[in-house]
């Protein structure tokens, strides 16, 4: 049953080229995802569609049989899906507990933020020692932690994360991924962009892969990873890097 | 040593009121990226608004905030819709934007001297011409009452800041916009609302100014100069900096004023403008970046 | 062989220049032979006037230009060096009687000497704190200008009037400033075509950028400050002669500056024939708006406004949205 569908869509920054063009995809509720693919294939681009900080040129995103386009990103949070950024894209001169508490920001109830954000720290005991420091003193897992818990305030049923494991040594990668494994378990849908294909498709249930702004294939994560087209577009097709990926 | 303390003390009453003018300035620029230059032009407006809410009604010019920060919280938002919505959180457009402030200025300026004329004015409650003894020292009654009404506001301004969820959602912005947009905040809504409360801080500002100094229309060029230069010092952007270097700045033109008159105070202030950009360009406690 | 080969070349280039050398040399020569006209028929002075005020304010949005729209750097205290120059002149001529139209290029150099100085320090600031500083400078000259009892303070300076009968009185100050604003034009086009011009380009595009690719940021823009101030201290010179009288608020009030600004925004920044441009509608819809609406105070209103608008709907200028649509006439393209 899929939760999400996304049809045909085309989206781009500004008056640029198309990034998407023409992606369509349907996640479904009970499995987790990673998304796979070259630079410049258009992955971050589809979170932030899905996620309402940019509109779509063309095309549909349906969530729980409503379309998200045009929707505000607090709309869409209000729907239960979260984004986190891969830019460490915390609020750096505010404490932990802040940063928690921005993260229930559109909860209007302060006090069920309030325990919420408590709840938070039993699961990530490091964020309580360091709840009143400001974020910006943390190492880069322990604010890579804090931004899942952020996300996780709302209690949403999708969290999109972007290159969760971007600039983290290996064994920090992996401590990141094992507290995706217990959201996982927590039911909740998870969908990653990772640059680190390998990580992110053991983690994942069902790999997609994308190139110039299309869904080129997908399946279960381990037939993913088995594909010899997978080694074709990322080395087949070796193409230079353009900043930041896309 | 005495005569020290006293223009030591004098310097730091007249900051408090500083640290008002400029928070507004300050707050629009964490948010928005916006250095307005026409902040004291609306200044001036406001004083304009507490003289005849005085003049006519008798209304003191301190009670007077009443008036003047709910209708510049207006004009602050019927401006940034008009000329700001579009043009914020684009680096490209900042030095435009800031012309346009500019010529915002110039605007409001005209218009004030059109209406009223460039004469010297001022209101004259009772308590401008008194002062308050504490053994050997004085303060005059006037600049006490202003520096305790600042004090008030901007602690109001702080608790609203650090413990509402508004305040939250302001403070995010400052510090990261795309982030505070991912969790929620509408930053359109937000940059709307700190306008508007910068705009009251300048209304609350003017009503003080009315009797504290005499104003006529264009003087809020110098204003705004001086206002400038201690958030240069301070940090663009940050509250408590503008606060020190409110403080700091206003203690040593109370000392050039004593040594050298009157009329060199102001240039304490551009002089330091001048040394901050030689020593230290992003201030006591800004960021490089924010330059 | 090579040669003729070479000859075609330039050939074909003055072609391509054509236009725009018949208009430019068109336009000096007319410019040149107006007074004639008025000696002929007399009575042209109010027009010997607006041509050498147009003059005059070619040359200042030209250099302006320079700093704010080559290399993107917005001064709002231009008016710093018209005043310098105003002064040094006035202090040349009225106490060791050396004419200002001997002393002007002196004058120029000095505001030039004292804008390297200045831009070493403001020039450390990029976007608004250099805005900042630059009004800050305006309002730190008035107050020593204001404060110096050997020009007069606020009280100002008077200067004797040049001894020429009424009709013939403006025909120097006329030639002069014609002069000026050649002058000025013909630096602006000369750094704008040179390897100094594209680093200052590239420094209003990305500064990081610049540096990275080996442009040394810091003297250019020192040297980009330092020359707009040349020739505006050439006109505050002539300009405080032409006055005979001079006072800090005449030079230093700060919508002097503002119309450097908006004449050279509103004609294109970054052009070569936009200041030019610039200067042209902006002091004809000056003269119209205070011929209507006669108030100062007006006035003041009517530029902030006109800026306002400008930089909203038309922030590349006249020349420059000609430009980019692809509709400037050649005899206007100047770069």
């Amino acid at each position: 049953m899929a939760v999400l569908t996304i049809e045909n869509v085309v989206a781009g920054y500004g008056i640029g080229p198309d990034i998407l063009t023409g992606l369509s995809l349907s996640v479904e509720a009970d499995k987790s995802y990673c998304i796979v693919g070259p630079n410049g294939a258009g992955k971050s681009t589809l979170l932030k569609v899905i996620c309402g900080l940019l509109p779509t040129r063309s095309g549909q995103v349906v969530f729980d049989g409503a379309t998200l386009n045009g929707q505000r990103a607090d709309q869409i949070l209000h729907r239960g899906i979260c984004f986190v950024p891969q830019d460490r894209s915390l609020f750096p001169d505010m404490t932990v507990r802040e940063n928690l508490r921005m993260g229930g920001y559109i909860l209007k109830n302060w006090a069920e933020v309030d325990a919420r954000v408590d709840a938070m720290f039993e699961l990530f005991p490091i964020l309580k020692e360091r709840s009143s420091q400001p974020a910006k003193t943390l190492s880069g897992g322990q604010q890579q932690m804090l931004l899942l818990g952020r996300a996780l305030v709302l209690r949403p049923k999708i969290i999109m994360l972007d290159e969760p494991s971007l600039g983290l040594a290996p064994k920090v990668s992996r401590q990141i991924y094992d507290s995706m494994e217990r959201l996982k378990a927590a039911g909740i849908t998870l969908i990653v962009v990772e640059q680190n294909a390998r990580l992110g498709l053991k983690f994942a249930d069902w790999g997609c892969v994308l190139d110039l702004g299309k869904l080129v294939f997908e399946g279960p994560s381990q037939t993913v990873l088995d594909d010899p087209r997978i080694e074709e577009l990322y080395l087949g097709r070796r193409r230079p890097r353009t900043g930041n990926g896309t | 040593m005495i005569h020290n303390i006293q223009i030591a003390i004098l310097g730091l009453v007249l900051g408090g009121v500083y640290a008002l003018m400029a928070s507004g300035l300050t707050l629009i620029f964490g948010v928005m990226g916006i250095v307005n230059l026409g902040h004291a032009s609306f200044m001036v407006m406001a004083a304009f608004i507490s003289f005849f809410a005085f003049k006519g009604l008798g209304l003191d010019p301190i009670l007077s905030i009443v008036i003047t920060m709910p209708a510049m919280f207006l004009v602050g938002v019927i401006v940034y819709r008009i000329l700001f919505a579009h043009a914020i959180a684009d680096p490209h457009k900042r030095a435009v934007t800031v012309l346009v402030t500019f010529a915002l200025a110039l605007v409001v300026e005209g218009m004030l001297g059109y209406l009223f004329s460039n004469i010297y004015r001022s209101t004259n409650p009772s308590y401008a011409s008194e002062a308050i003894l504490f053994g050997p020292f004085y303060i005059p009654e006037g600049q006490f009452y202003a520096m305790l009404l600042s004090m008030v506001i901007l602690i109001g301004l702080w608790a609203f800041l650090q413990y509402t969820r508004t305040g939250y959602a302001i403070r995010a912005t400052t510090h990261n916009r795309t982030a505070a947009e991912v969790v929620g905040v509408n930053v359109d809504r937000i940059s709307m609302l700190v306008f508007g409360i910068g705009m009251a801080l300048a209304g609350a500002s003017g009503s003080l100014l009315s009797y504290l100094f005499s104003f006529y229309p264009s003087k809020h060029w110098e204003w705004v100069a001086i206002l400038l230069s201690l958030v240069v010092l301070g940090g663009m952007g940050s509250l408590l900096g503008a606060l020190i270097g409110a403080l700091v700045l206003s203690v040593i033109a109370a000392f050039v004023s004593s040594s050298f008159g009157p009329t060199w105070s102001p240039v304490t202030f551009y002089l330091a403008l001048f040394v901050i950009l030689l020593v230290r360009p992003q201030g006591l406690l800004g960021k490089r970046s924010e330059l | 062989m090579s040669s003729l080969a070479g000859n075609l070349a330039t050939g074909s280039a003055a072609a391509a220049a054509g236009p725009k050398r018949a208009f430019i040399s068109a336009l000096v020569i007319a410019a040149a032979l107006f007074p004639l006209v008025h000696i002929a028929v007399g009575g042209l002075n109010y027009w010997l006037h607006m041509a050498l005020f147009l003059f005059m304010n070619v040359a200042i949005a030209s250099s302006w230009n320079i700093i704010g729209g080559y290399a993107g750097y917005i001064s709002l205290g231009h008016n710093v060096f018209f005043a310098i120059g105003g002064y040094a002149a006035a202090i040349l001529f009225a106490y060791f009687g050396i004419s200002p139209f001997i002393a002007f290029p002196l004058c120029g150099l000095i505001a030039m000497a004292i804008g390297f100085l200045v831009g070493t320090i403001t020039l450390r600031a990029r976007g608004p704190t250099f805005i900042i500083s630059t009004i800050a400078l305006v309002l730190l000259t008035k107050i020593l200008l204001d404060n110096w009892g050997y020009i007069g303070g606020t009280n100002g300076i008077s200067l004797e009037l040049l001894d020429l009968p009424v009709a013939l009185v403006k025909l120097p100050f006329y030639y002069a400033m014609l002069a000026l604003a050649i002058g000025a034009v013909w630096l602006s086009m000369r750094i704008r075509r040179s390897k100094f011009g594209l680093g200052l380009r590239a420094i209003s595009q990305d500064e990081t950028k610049a540096e990275v690719a080996g442009i040394p940021i810091r003297f250019y823009k020192i040297l980009a400050f330092a020359l707009s101030g040349l020739f505006i201290g050439m006109a505050g010179a002539l300009w405080g002669y032409y006055l005979t009288y001079l006072s800090p608020v005449i030079f230093l009030s700060i919508l002097v500056g503002a119309k450097f600004v908006l004449m050279t925004i509103l004609g294109g920044r970054g052009t070569v024939s936009g200041p030019v441009v610039g200067a042209f509608v902006f002091i004809a819809a000056n003269e119209f708006f205070v011929s209507q609406l006669g108030a100062t105070e007006l006035n003041i209103v009517a530029t902030g406004t006109a800026l306002i608008l400008v930089l909203l709907f038309f922030p590349e200028g006249i020349v420059g949205t000609l430009k980019k649509n692809g509709r400037l006439p050649r005899f206007l393209d100047w770069d």
